[in-house]
């Protein structure tokens, strides 16, 4: 019996080895002349067809293992179907309405005839303790820094969650599933990774010595696309681009939004980039060191990068140079999960008037790209992009947008920013993917309290002191009198002149406001 | 190998023997929450417990950007904790759903509606009593004022409002507001349509 699985174990391995490298001789023919088969493509769908047949699975057993009475009683008049969940934002707990009525009121939406200051403080206390609830029980900022909830399972056991109930059946396909990625994929994979490092590598040095510049230029791109090309590979990205013909070709500053160490792999697939960055120490330094050999690219001392004006004027050499490669930047300084764009730092629109905005949505169903820096480190999250079915990705190239007359380079960023949401489908928000690690400012806290502040002076009197003991006696003035006070006001008097002005005219007035306004006498 | 079966073990099991079914029973009972809204909560109650101590502390909640801005952020805070229980400083879920039900909408057609419309005051009233004795004083409301609009406003301004503001409450001229004169001064306050909150089934 031994022997008998000595020899299955030998054939396997006779089978097993030339068909992992079968597979990498024919992914980098593919990579180099940049063809595609369309396999991966046909072997996602082929998955999504098979977690959607899953998720039906999951469906049934909940009603049988249910033994609270009311419950029953409360699940019997809905059909199955309806519980199946079709979106991340069915995931929602509550609806925030408290939260937008604060938004209306901060803005300055809701502009009516003033009241008074108590109730007026009254109601917005509780709308603010409403508001506040609701944030505690779900907010728009800190979801944004852990990956989406997938509507239904994908089989893998990183997304699985505990309210999920798993029958047999399920289980068998995730072993399937697991033999699948870890004995077939993986391999192939991990392979394919070294492959690709070491012709980005060698090619780029040996490109480096290349005296001919538009050669070398050439040679760099051909290396430098089937290099990132193997590498999407052996990550199994799927990557579709839109709009190709906005590419940026020569020189300017590409911006993005950011999921992933991966996006710029990404995005070389299709154009090369010239890449910003802090110069790090081992592999990754390695890495810098020859990619710097064949083309110009910006690395950043760790000294270097504090400076910023530094940082803006190396990049602005570099883009008034025509002959170098575009920058690609990604503002938003940190990874952000993907289902949102977060404030852009306002410092690479101020180097440039004229912007390349690319848009980048992943498609989480296969595996989910973003890269939780709080929670995973670097090495764990190559691992966890090698043993996920595949990387989907969608790319859209913007056209240009320059900035316009007046327009400062915040402004400039929210509207780029904008474009890239609305191309994406991603929520526009202005909160700074700086607070995954950092506390909210004291600046935007004195914002908070100036925006309410203006409401009050909009809504009440409480800046002007117009109290009710003062309505009452110009509401007993005479017609006469009123007639030569309108006289002397002017339709274009703000609060202010208008006291000033009732005043002089009615000493018992004048009387009240100075007693009232102590430190503002009226002259 | 054994790292991968470590870790889906942990996945599976981890969080479920937490909150077992009997947990999500009895809390249902107790708060009026179903089923899925309690799991649903318990998953927002680990995201915010970032050091997976199993309890949240005041700082886990101020973590929330949106509630750092509002400016009655650390009040509400402070009477999240001081509802839940003996111990003020951890809140564990159970307490975590219990505050949480004073939110949920008033069932007309139910009998106690006095009661949770009471809880609700009594929430409001939390955010103003900053020392808890039961009284809100011209100085207190003078402290949350100035947390809500800040440097904006003048001394003698906050002065002026919080003198208004308790005067039109204080029934018995004491100078402060008992929590009786503040249910009374909100009587005409649609108090059940501001501090509830809709959640979804």
């Amino acid at each position: 019996a031994a022997m008998i699985i000595h020899f299955v174990a030998g054939l396997a391995s006779l089978l097993y080895l030339p068909f992992i490298f079968t597979i990498v001789l024919l992914v980098i023919f593919l990579s180099a002349t940049g063809l595609t088969l369309g396999i991966r493509q046909r072997v996602a769908d082929l998955l999504i067809l098979i977690f959607e047949w899953g998720s039906n699975v999951t469906e049934e057993p909940e009603e049988p293992t249910k033994d609270e009475q009311t419950q029953k009683e409360e699940e019997e008049p809905k059909p199955a179907t309806i519980k199946k969940r079709h979106s991340s934002s069915d995931l929602r707990i509550i609806k925030r309405e408290h939260s937008d009525v604060i938004e209306n009121k901060l803005q300055g939406q809701d502009v009516l005839k003033k009241k008074s200051t108590v109730s007026v403080l009254v109601d917005d206390t509780l709308d603010f303790i409403s508001a506040g609830i609701e944030s505690i029980i779900e907010d728009n900022v800190t979801s944004r820094f852990s990956a989406e909830q997938l509507p239904s399972w994908n089989l893998l056991s990183r997304t699985k969650y505990d309210f999920q109930h798993i029958s047999p059946k399920l289980t068998i396909l995730w072993i399937l599933g697991f033999c699948f990625r870890y004995l077939i994929l993986v391999p192939i994979r991990v392979c394919l990774f070294v492959v690709g490092m070491a012709s980005m590598c060698l090619i780029a040095s040996a490109v480096g010595h290349v005296p001919n510049k538009s050669i070398k230029k050439w040679l760099n791109r051909r290396a430098m696309l089937m290099s990132m090309r193997i590498f999407s590979r052996s990550f199994s990205s799927i990557v579709r681009f839109h709009d190709r013909q906005n590419r940026a070709n020569q020189g300017g500053i590409c911006v993005a939004n950011h999921t992933s160490p991966m996006d710029v792999m990404i995005l070389s697939c299709d154009n090369c980039y010239a890449m910003v960055g802090q110069k790090q120490g081992g592999i990754l330094g390695f890495i810098q060191t020859s990619l710097s050999k064949a083309e110009h690219h910006i690395w950043f001392e760790r000294s270097e990068a504090n400076d910023r004006k530094a940082v803006s004027n190396r990049m602005r050499e570099h883009v008034d140079d025509p002959s170098k490669l575009p920058i690609i930047i990604f503002p938003e300084g940190t990874c952000i999960n993907n289902t949102s764009v977060m404030m852009f730092k306002k410092g690479s629109f101020e180097i440039s008037a004229t912007i390349y905005p690319i848009a980048m949505k992943y498609d989480s169903r296969l595996g989910d790209a973003f890269w939780n820096s709080t929670k995973q480190s670097y090495g764990e999250y190559m691992w966890m992009m090698m043993t996920s079915w595949a990387i989907t990705c969608d790319v859209w190239y913007l056209p240009p947008m320059t900035r316009l007359e007046g327009e400062d380079s915040i402004a400039f960023a929210r509207r780029v920013k904008k474009a890239i949401a609305k191309a994406g489908g991603l929520v526009d928000l202005e909160w700074d993917g700086a607070l995954k690690r950092e506390k909210v400012s004291a600046k935007l806290i004195a914002l908070q309290q100036k925006l309410y502040f203006e409401r009050l002076s909009r809504r009440t009197s409480m800046c002007n002191d117009v109290t009710d003991e003062d309505m009452d006696i110009l509401k007993n003035m005479s017609e006469e009198d009123r007639n030569q006070l309108l006289k002397q006001l002017d339709e274009s008097d703000d609060v202010d002149a208008v006291i000033r002005k009732v005043s002089s005219f009615i000493p018992e007035v004048a009387q009240l406001v100075t007693e009232g306004n102590q430190t503002e006498p009226v002259n | 190998m054994l790292n991968i079966s470590y870790n889906v073990v942990r996945m599976g099991n981890s969080s479920s023997l937490m909150l077992r079914d009997e947990e999500i029973e009895e809390i249902s009972r107790e708060t009026e929450f179903n089923r899925n809204q309690i799991v649903r909560l318990y998953s927002r109650f680990l995201s915010l417990d970032k050091k997976g101590q199993g309890f949240l502390e005041r700082e886990d909640l101020m973590n929330v950007p949106e509630l750092a801005v509002n400016p009655l952020g650390d009040r509400i805070v402070d009477a999240f904790f001081t509802l839940a229980g003996k111990d003020d400083k951890h809140l564990n879920f159970r307490q975590f759903v219990q505050v949480l039900a004073y939110f949920q909408p008033i069932d007309k057609s139910k009998k106690n509606q006095l009661n949770d419309r009471s809880k609700k005051l009594k929430f409001a009233f939390m955010m103003y009593d900053l020392n808890r004795n039961g009284y809100i004083t011209r100085e207190e409301f003078k402290v949350i004022l100035n947390s809500m609009v800040g440097a904006n406003i003048t001394a003698d301004q906050l002065d002026k409002i919080a003198d208004r503001t308790i005067e039109e409450a204080d029934a018995d001229q004491d100078g402060k507001i008992s929590f009786d004169e503040f249910c009374k001064a909100m009587e005409k306050t649609d108090i059940e349509d501001k501090m509830s909150i809709r959640f979804l089934n």
